[in-house]
């Protein structure tokens, strides 16, 4: 700590600062009207010093808080000197506006002191529909941008405090939700306007140039902290990849192929042998890279650290030009969520060759996103949508935990109590799924299932899921997670759809479609998996007595571990397997009624 | 009361986790304290061995003891230590998970150690039954009796001593849910502590009914025991007439009642301490109060309007810090009943300085406690405390804390402010005494800001009112940071839970689901359902023994813009059929005040119709004065107390209330008390009020 700052100030400061950017987080998600925002609180708040860095951000959604600082770069860029106080900016656009997709709205509204602009206050809401191939904005059959909605460079949505009337009302005309959208625009200008009035009072108390010296080294001091976390760990390149399943009904694994470079108190991700950028709405432009190195780092150091930019600076990406990880223009981008996951995932498992005792196994792969829609009887629109999570994989400490969100994520789940009495729709079960996860000395989190019925005459369903055919890897013998499968009509005549069908799928009233999500991985060799806790899986129903002596080698009789017969059988196991026993997956298969499906359409990974 | 008995006497005991503080407030105008060890095991021995002392002391006979009202954290404690009752839970078929699955989210950022709280029911306790309702509460599967047998079968085998039964869409119609209870009551008897999601919460949103009712469960036959203990002990002593139980919606509850729905009863003590600040701001017409409650442990906020605090029922118990308006929940245990809205954060006395790795001063949440507590109580504790500082800074006589009963040594104090904080930083150990408060403080005005600002209240409106050990130290550098420009210390402020206890208002809260557009609203059916709540609520206080023409009752809405999720409460005028328009207009406004924008063209839903019906308790009378004996034993005249670079060590002078009467007096001063010390920094001045209430005005902020 530099002796120029009295810590006790810079403490104040940066409390006060935290709490404008929650009150901010707060009054998005009451008075927001989708359940996008207000219940999967798929959203984000920021507050930024007076050159558009980020200084504080509100406790949300963790894949958008790394994405401020392109969106506000492009803004300050773009429009420095021509600001006026009262100004709100809106934007979503991927490629030259800093966004990730297009569902993304910013609104952003610069603070002014005097006649300058010393702050931001940033907003991010995903917005529930704003047209395009597919309601929900993510159709992953999209292959171009200008398919995926309407699109927004950065424009004034008020100027010097005076509403610009045309843009409301031409993203009510492009969106089959306008009441959803505009009532989530309004929730997102209030917001900004009670975060002007706390940054405004806080610069004022402590001056401008004292504010700024301040914020200058809030970034110092965040960039320290996490030099210091680099410091500690040895030095060379670690590398690890993980693929997406692929698309349609003949999916082709893409690739994630991530090196880790540390070299002193410096960071580098390279993203080189990674796959070209693909014909679908799966690519992530830049920002997007940006966003899940900052946060995969952070979840790896595992120290807290402010949500203050200096941090980046301790952090470079590098990424092909035209992979899937940084596209070219025009490339379809909607459903570039489940590749945000795939590029954590492979990061992680790099930090786990630093980490071992640190990092689990991997999730669940990322949430899957059903979105059904279609019009009522009497032609009004629905969208049955909201992410499904997850579980965790099992780590050095303890099992993956399940019905929990993804580290990336942190979406909420809509009550299903609520959706049943607004929407169309039969939530027909939620709940785990037995025999599933990844066996490990400490097993992965398990699945969760999930079904819809449909109560109108007919919808289309568009699916995003992922991880039937590359499962969630498990570490140091544990083993990798279960697979994830799409129904529609489980039973006699199913039909089975692929992890991202490449159409959407219709629906006829009382369809049933099930998603039954992947399972993940364990961690270290299920032969050392306490008896008792295989035990306690079992009076759980999590697991059936033959798993039990299959997978982990416990034989259990009348609610007892059976220790004679489970050194027997561990023995016979670890020796290289006397007897065939069915594998885990052969019993979640039976579990799950996914026996004899193939898991593989296509040729394996290479 | 028995008619040749001139005076009686109402009991008020709050059991915290350090101390039981009881306060008896008498016919004759007088208010007796008592400050006793609370007794770990068996809370209620404390209890009823404090009122005992009192009585005698005070030589009041049991039999003058008119009403005894309780607050007490048994039930938290049960969640916190995982030691409710062995609970399984009966759940729609396919819905076994929903209590484990919570909102998915977790509180908590980055954080791949991240660990969420083990379900209170595991899933072998978890059981499910076939049947299944529709939105409008129509049967789209009917109850399979058959299953609901399997499952009370195996809930017998297990060994479970209570039962939740939550079923989907229970909250519009509690057929299933019933027929349930009775089968499980058929066959197994009535041994079972049994709690049906309707009973306790009939609302939507199955993850918290679910939760909730699983709590009611889990503490009934817990508290139901404890409560009994209690009812005994004070039976025996001869003051068993009426036993009360304070809720945490800052209401009265019969213990009977209280029985049968503990999750009623989780945050008794923080909701007694702002209900009596509520009562002070009545009685001194403050419109906005924010009550500032510092203790050992944690610092609690409120707001209060027009002498009514602010409710809210999302409410989680064992979520360690609570901030009002938190935005992401999921560290505890959802209780989605009325609360009176405490924000809660780790700044108290015991709170431990310490610096983060980037060399950033830091003052709790980790708290010493009271064992070994801060390094001044010479108990073994090491760790530099916010009480270490104060003590360093002069703020608190090492002599006179709870009436010279606890000594406390400054000398290893300062060694300890000095080794950990002052010699870290190079700075004079004043300074780093200081800097920790200042740290603490800023933790503080966040908590105020969440019960404010975030709710668009300007604190700047508002009158602060301090209490608990410690809030009337910090008050008014609180206020200061935030331009308030008034704190109102009262007088037994270390104890004013326990005082508030007496002044709560006996509360029957009940909620009805009532979705309808407002525009779409029959007036008359409308008034028709409010009626009928009304009834069974005032039925209910009947039943206790309330006279029906004491009874009020106040009606509200919930109400939010058609599509949005979150609702605002709004009041509704008069107890006849209701104008649309003016409940509409209500929303709006509320809307306006709380999110600073409204849209008067969105039609507007109303989620539930709510009714509080109260019966109001008689006041204790005017604060006389101090009594004379705290003039002679006066503390002595000054104490040198630190407030900073800026303004420098000034030599203060030490005074007890009474010394405040004469007139306003310019600060620095101390005033110290039998239960917590008041500070008036430099600057500010003070008086007492006519109720003998501290009242310190700040200069106005440059």
């Amino acid at each position: 700590m530099s002796r120029r700052f009295d810590p006790i100030t810079l403490d104040v400061i940066q409390n006060a600062l935290g709490s404008i950017a929650d009150e901010l987080a707060l009054v998005i998600m009451r008075s927001a009207y989708s359940n996008i925002v207000r219940d999967a609180m798929d959203y984000s708040t920021a507050v930024c010093d007076h050159e558009g860095r980020t200084v504080a951000q509100g406790l949300t959604t963790p894949v958008h808080l790394g994405s401020f600082p392109d969106a506000m770069r492009a803004l300050v860029s773009q429009f420095a000197g021509r600001m006026s106080d009262g100004d709100i900016f809106i934007f979503n656009d991927p490629y030259g506006a800093g966004g990730m997709h297009l569902p993304d709205f910013y609104i952003v509204k610069p603070v002014f002191v005097g006649s300058y602009v010393e702050g931001y206050i940033a907003t991010l809401a995903h917005q529930c529909d704003i047209g395009g191939l597919a309601p929900g904005g993510m159709a992953v059959f999209a292959t171009e941008i200008y398919q995926e909605g309407l699109r927004i460079p950065i424009l004034k949505l008020h100027d010097a405090g005076v509403p610009n009337e045309a843009i409301p009302q031409i993203v009510a005309k492009n969106s089959r939700q306008p009441v959803e959208v505009l009532g989530d625009i309004r929730a997102q200008i209030a917001a900004c306007g009670n975060g002007e009035k706390g940054l405004r009072q806080l610069i004022e108390r402590y001056g401008v140039d004292e504010f700024r010296r301040y914020t200058a080294e809030l970034h110092d001091y965040a960039e320290r902290l996490i030099r210091a976390e680099i410091s500690a760990l040895p030095d060379g390149t670690y590398e690890f990849e993980d693929f997406l399943d692929g698309l349609g009904e003949n999916p082709e694994p893409i690739r994630f192929k991530c090196a880790l470079i540390i070299a002193g108190d410096h960071i580098t991700v390279d993203w080189e042998g990674t796959s070209p950028q693909v014909k679908a709405a799966i690519n992530g432009p830049i920002p997007t890279t940006h966003a899940m190195a900052y946060l995969a780092v952070r979840c790896a150091i595992g120290v807290a650290i402010p949500n203050c930019e200096g941090y980046m600076r301790a952090i470079t990406v590098k990424a092909p030009k035209g992979s899937i990880v940084n596209p070219n223009e025009p490339a379809a981008c909607g459903a570039r969520g489940v590749i945000c996951f795939r590029m954590y995932d492979a990061m992680l498992g790099a930090f786990s060759q630093i980490l071992p005792n640190r990092i689990p196994a991997a999730n669940e792969g990322g949430s899957s996103a059903p979105h059904i829609a279609g019009r009522t009887r009497d032609n009004r629109p629905f969208l049955i949508s909201g992410g499904l999570m997850g579980c965790w994989g099992g780590s050095a400490v303890r099992d993956g935990q399940e019905g929990i969100s993804n580290p990336a994520a942190n979406l909420g789940n809509a009550p299903i109590e609520l959706v049943e009495s607004r929407l169309p729709v039969e939530i027909t079960c939620y709940s785990f799924v037995q025999n599933s996860g990844g066996p490990g000395r400490h097993r992965g989190g398990v699945a969760l299932m999930r079904g819809y019925r449909l109560l109108e005459e007919e919808a289309e369903l568009v699916m995003r899921s992922d991880r039937r055919a590359v499962l969630p890897y498990g570490l140091f013998g544990g083993e990798p997670g279960t697979p994830s499968w799409n129904f529609i009509n489980p039973g006699p005549d199913q039909i089975v759809l692929p992890v991202c069908p490449f159409a959407s799928v219709p629906m006829k009233q009382d369809d049933i479609f099930l998603h039954i999500q992947a399972g993940a991985g364990g961690y270290g060799d299920p032969l050392e998996r306490a008896p008792a806790k295989v035990l306690l899986d079992l009076l759980n129903e999590l697991i059936t007595t033959d798993y039990a002596s299959d997978v982990y080698g416990v034989v259990i009789l009348d609610g007892a571990v059976d220790e004679v017969a489970t050194g027997e059988l561990r023995r016979a196991l670890a020796s290289g397997g006397t007897i065939a026993k069915a594998s885990y997956l052969d019993h979640f298969a039976r579990a799950t009624c996914t026996e004899g499906l193939a898991r593989k359409p296509n040729a394996s990974p290479t | 009361m028995d008619p040749q008995h001139s005076r009686a006497f109402r009991v008020g005991i709050d059991v915290g986790g350090t101390f039981t503080d009881i306060v008896a407030t008498g016919s004759d105008g007088r208010i007796l304290v008592r400050k006793v060890a609370s007794t770990t095991g068996d809370l209620s021995l404390g209890s009823s061995r404090g009122v005992s002392e009192l009585l005698n002391e005070n030589a009041i006979r049991a039999d003058e003891v008119d009403v005894v009202v309780h607050a007490t954290t048994t039930a938290t404690n049960a969640v916190l230590e995982g030691k409710g009752a062995r609970t399984a839970l009966i759940t729609t078929a396919g819905f076994r998970d929903i209590l484990e699955f919570r909102r998915v989210r977790v509180p908590e950022l980055y954080n791949l150690g991240y660990v969420k709280p083990a379900p209170l029911v595991p899933r072998s306790l978890r059981f499910e039954v076939s049947e299944r309702l529709g939105p409008l509460g129509e049967i789209w599967r009917p109850l399979d009796e058959d299953s609901v047998r399997v499952a009370a079968a195996r809930i017998q085998a297990s060994g479970a001593e209570a039962v939740a039964i939550c079923l989907l869409h229970s909250y519009v119609n509690p057929e299933h849910e019933k027929r349930v209870r009775a089968i499980i009551e058929e066959m197994l008897g009535d041994t079972l502590f049994v709690t049906c999601s309707h009973e306790i919460l009939p609302e939507m949103r199955e993850y918290e009914r679910t939760s909730t009712t699983v709590i009611n469960a889990y503490l009934g036959p817990v508290m139901k025991a404890y409560l009994q203990r209690l009812e005994e002990r004070l039976t025996g002593l001869g003051t068993g007439r009426a036993l009360h139980v304070m809720t945490s919606g800052g209401g009265q509850m019969s213990l009977k009642a209280a029985m049968n729905k503990p999750a009623y009863l989780v945050e008794s003590g923080p909701a007694a301490g702002v209900i009596a600040a509520a009562r002070i701001a009545k009685r001194l017409d403050l419109p906005n109060i924010i009550t500032l409650d510092m203790g050992g442990t944690t610092a609690k906020t409120a707001i209060v309007e027009h002498a009514e605090p602010a409710k809210t029922s999302e409410f989680e118990v064992g979520a360690g810090i609570n901030l009002s308006s938190k935005l992401v929940r999921g560290a505890g245990y959802a209780i989605k009943l009325p609360f009176i809205d405490v924000s809660e954060i780790g700044a108290g006395g015991g709170s431990k300085i310490w610096f983060d790795k980037g060399g950033v001063l830091k003052v709790g949440p980790e708290s010493a406690g009271s064992e070994p507590g801060p390094v001044c109580y010479g108990k073994g504790g090491t760790v530099a405390t916010l009480t270490d500082a104060f003590l360093t800074l002069g703020y608190v006589n090492s002599k006179y804390l709870v009436g010279g009963a606890l000594g406390l040594e400054a000398g290893i104090s300062q060694q300890a402010v000095r080794a950990q904080v002052a010699e870290p930083l190079g700075i004079d150990l004043r300074d780093a005494a200081y800097g920790a408060v200042t740290v603490a403080v800023a933790n503080m005005v966040r908590a105020v800001k969440s019960v404010s600002t975030y709710r668009g209240r300007d604190p700047r409106g508002y009158t602060l009112i301090a209490f608990g050990g410690n809030g009337p130290l910090v008050g008014a550098m609180i206020a200061h940071e935030l331009s308030m420009p008034r704190v109102l210390v009262p007088p037994h402020s270390g104890v004013l839970s326990a005082y508030g206890l007496l002044m709560a208002d006996h509360e029957q809260e009940l909620v009805r689901s009532y979705p309808a557009r407002t525009a779409e609203c029959d007036p008359a059916a409308l008034n028709a359902a409010y009626e009928e709540l009304s009834r069974e609520a005032v039925d209910t206080l009947s039943a206790e023994g309330f006279a029906p023409q004491d009874i009020e009752v106040r009606r509200f809405a919930d109400l939010r813009y058609v599509g949005q999720a979150y609702e605002l409460t709004v009041p509704i005028a008069g107890s006849g059929v209701p104008v649309i328009a003016e409940v509409d207009a209500a929303f709006h406004e509320e809307h306006r005040k709380t999110y600073s924008h409204m849209s008067q063209s969105e039609p507007v839903g109303l989620v539930s119709i709510r009714i509080v019906a109260s019966v109001r308790t008689p006041q204790p009378a005017e604060e006389p004065a101090d009594a004379p004996e705290a003039a002679a034993d006066a503390p002595p005249v000054t104490r040198d107390v630190y407030f900073g670079a800026v303004r420098g060590l000034h030599a203060v002078p030490v005074l007890r209330r009474a010394g405040l009467r004469e007139g306003e007096r310019a600060g620095p001063l101390l005033v110290e008390e039998y239960d917590s010390t008041c500070l008036v920094p430099p600057g500010a001045t003070a008086r007492v009020d006519r109720w003998n209430n501290i009242v310190i005005t700040l200069e106005p902020r440059a």
